[in-house]
C-alpha cells in the first residue's frame, strides 16, 4: 500500500466569480502514475495547476480548501512558491526548451540553485538524460541548439530538464498530444520507468493512454470529479454511470 | 523496444502454461487411474481440479485487463483472444478428466473386455494430442497444431467401434452392462477431449496464421468472396 503524496480537501477553484472546480477532494499516492481524463472544459488542467500553485499566476483566481503534499499545506502563507515548483516539475503539451544548447536546457535549473561545479553538472546532463531515455540519442549533441532536436525528443529533453532539479513530483499535461505515435509511445515507456522513483500526475484527454501508463484515473465533468478508482477499475467495471458513458464514448 | 503489453502477455502466457501443465498431469492421472485401476490416483484428478478451475477464472481476469487497458491488435489481438477459448476448453479438459477418473472409481478395475475396445490405443493418441496441442501453443508452432487437427478423425472413428463392441458384449450378457456402460462413456469422453484439443490447435492456427479454420468443413468453403461480403 503506497503512501499518500498528494491530498486535498473540498478543493474548489473561482475565476472570479465564476466557480471552475468544485469540492475535489483526492488522495495521490506516491510513486504511482495518477492521470485525470474527461472532456474539454472539465477542468482537469486547472487541477492540475493547482498541485504546484502555478494557478497563482493568472489574475482572479482564487482557492478554497486545502492542498497538501507530504502533510504540508502548499497554500500556507510561509511556503516558498520558487522550491514548491523544483519539487513538483511540470511537463507541458508543447515542448517549451529554451533557445540554447541541450547542455544548457538541462544545466540552467541546477545552475540557479547554485549548482557551477562542472564535473557536477556534467553528472546531472548525464543522469537525466538516460532518465529520459535520450542519452543514445544526444550524448554526441550536447552543444547543438535543443530547438534542433524532434518534437519527441524536445518533450523527453523537457522531462529531463525537470528531473534535473531532483523533484519528487512531476505533473504532466498532455504531454504526447502533440507528438506522432512512435513518439508516444516513447514517452509512455519513459512514464513507466520514471514511476519506480517519482510521483507522477497526468492529464490527458486520450482515454486510451490513460488506460495504457496509469494506475489510478480520476474522471472529471464540469469542475467535478465524478469517480477516482484503480484504472482497471475504471475501464473494466466503472461505478457510476456517467463515467462508463465517457469511456464507452457514448459522450465527451 | 519492450511495450507495457508485453509485461501483461508475458504473464497470460506464463498462466496458460501453468494451466496446460495442471491439465495434462489430471489427463495422465486419469489415464493412469483407469489403465493401473489405482482409484487414489482417480481422487488426485479430482482434487486437481479445483486448481484448474481457479486458474481457469485468473486467466479469463487477465485477458479482460489487457483488452480494457491495452488495445491490442494484429497478433496481440489474435492471441489474446485465442487465450480466452483455449483457456476455456483446457478447463474442459480437465472436467472430462475428472469424469474419466468417476467411472473408474464407479466400476473400481478394468473388466474383461477392456482389450476389445480400442480405449487403451484412444488414450495413447489423445494424450500424445494434448501434448502437441499444447507445444504448438508454447512454440507457436502451426504445423504442430494442424498435425492435431488431422489426428481428430481417427478417435471419432476409434470411438464409433467402441460402439459396436460394446453394444454386442452388453447383448451377450447381463453382467456386463454396468462396466460396458462405463466404457462408453469414458470412450464418449475421450473423443470429447480429441475435439478440445482440436479446438486449441486450431486457435493456435488463428494465431499463428491469422486463419479460422474451426468446423474443418467450412475451412474449404470460406473463400475470397465469403470475406468480401462480410466486409461490405
Amino acid at each position: 500500500m503506497k503512501e499518500t503524496k498528494i491530498l486535498t480537501e473540498k478543493l474548489s477553484l473561482f475565476y472570479s466569480e465564476k466557480q471552475a472546480l468544485k469540492d475535489i477532494s483526492l488522495e495521490i499516492p506516491e510513486k504511482r502514475v495518477t492521470a485525470f481524463i474527461g472532456p474539454s472544459g472539465c477542468g482537469k488542467s486547472t487541477f492540475l495547476r493547482v498541485l504546484n500553485r502555478m494557478n497563482d499566476l493568472i489574475d482572479n483566481v482564487r482557492i478554497e480548501g486545502k492542498v497538501y503534499v507530504d502533510g504540508v499545506d502548499i497554500y500556507e502563507r510561509n511556503i516558498d512558491v520558487v522550491n514548491l515548483r523544483k519539487s513538483i516539475g511540470m511537463v507541458f503539451q508543447k515542448a517549451n526548451l529554451f533557445p540554447k544548447t541541450i547542455f544548457e536546457n538541462l544545466v540552467y535549473g541546477p545552475r540557479i540553485n547554485g549548482i557551477n561545479d562542472k564535473k557536477a553538472l556534467d553528472e546531472i546532463v548525464e543522469t537525466t538524460l538516460h532518465q529520459a531515455a535520450i542519452w543514445d540519442e544526444v550524448k554526441d549533441r550536447l552543444n547543438e541548439n535543443a530547438l534542433s532536436l524532434s518534437g519527441g525528443q524536445q518533450q523527453r529533453l523537457c522531462i529531463a530538464r525537470a528531473l534535473a532539479v531532483k523533484p519528487e513530483i512531476i505533473l504532466m499535461d498532455e504531454p504526447a498530444s502533440a507528438l506522432d505515435p512512435i513518439s508516444t509511445a516513447k514517452i509512455e515507456e519513459l512514464i513507466h520507468d520514471l514511476k519506480k522513483k517519482y510521483t507522477i500526475v497526468i492529464v490527458t484527454h486520450n482515454m486510451q493512454q490513460a488506460a495504457r501508463v496509469s494506475d489510478n484515473t480520476a474522471f472529471f465533468y464540469l469542475g467535478e470529479l465524478i469517480e477516482y478508482d484503480r484504472t482497471t477499475k475504471i475501464f473494466t467495471n466503472p461505478s457510476i454511470k456517467q463515467t462508463e458513458d465517457y469511456v464507452t464514448g457514448r459522450f465527451g | 523496444m519492450q511495450r507495457l503489453l508485453d509485461e501483461h502477455l508475458d504473464k497470460l502466457k506464463t498462466r496458460i502454461i501453468k494451466m496446460c501443465s495442471l491439465v495434462d498431469e489430471q489427463v495422465s492421472f486419469a489415464i493412469r487411474s483407469v489403465e493401473e485401476e489405482n482409484l487414489e490416483l482417480a481422487g488426485t484428478v479430482i482434487d486437481l481440479d479445483k486448481k484448474v478451475n481457479k486458474f481457469d477464472v485468473k486467466i479469463d481476469k487477465i485477458c479482460q485487463k489487457i483488452f480494457a487497458l491495452s488495445q491490442p491488435v494484429a497478433m496481440d489481438l489474435r492471441y489474446i483472444m485465442s487465450s480466452l477459448t483455449i483457456n476455456s476448453n483446457l478447463e474442459r479438459i480437465g472436467d472430462i478428466a475428472v469424469n474419466i477418473s468417476e467411472n473408474i472409481l464407479l466400476i473400481q478395475k478394468k473388466p474383461a473386455f477392456y482389450n476389445q475396445t480400442k480405449i487403451a490405443e484412444m488414450f495413447t493418441i489423445v494424450q500424445q494430442m494434448l501434448k502437441n496441442a499444447i507445444d504448438s501453443f508454447i512454440g507457436e508452432n502451426a504445423e504442430l497444431a494442424k498435425k492435431v487437427i488431422l489426428s481428430d478423425d481417427m478417435i471419432d472413428n476409434m470411438n464409433a467401434e467402441n460402439h459396436v463392441i460394446l453394444k454386442e458384449i452388453m447383448k451377450y450378457n447381463s453382467e456386463n452392462i454396468e462396466p460396458a456402460v462405463a466404457l462408453l462413456v469414458i470412450s464418449r469422453e475421450l473423443e470429447r477431449l480429441a475435439d478440445h484439443t482440436t479446438n486449441i490447435a486450431e486457435d493456435v492456427f488463428f494465431i499463428v496464421e491469422a486463419q479460422m479454420i474451426k468446423h474443418k468443413y467450412e475451412k474449404y468453403l470460406f473463400t475470397q468472396d465469403d470475406e468480401e461480403e462480410e466486409e461490405s
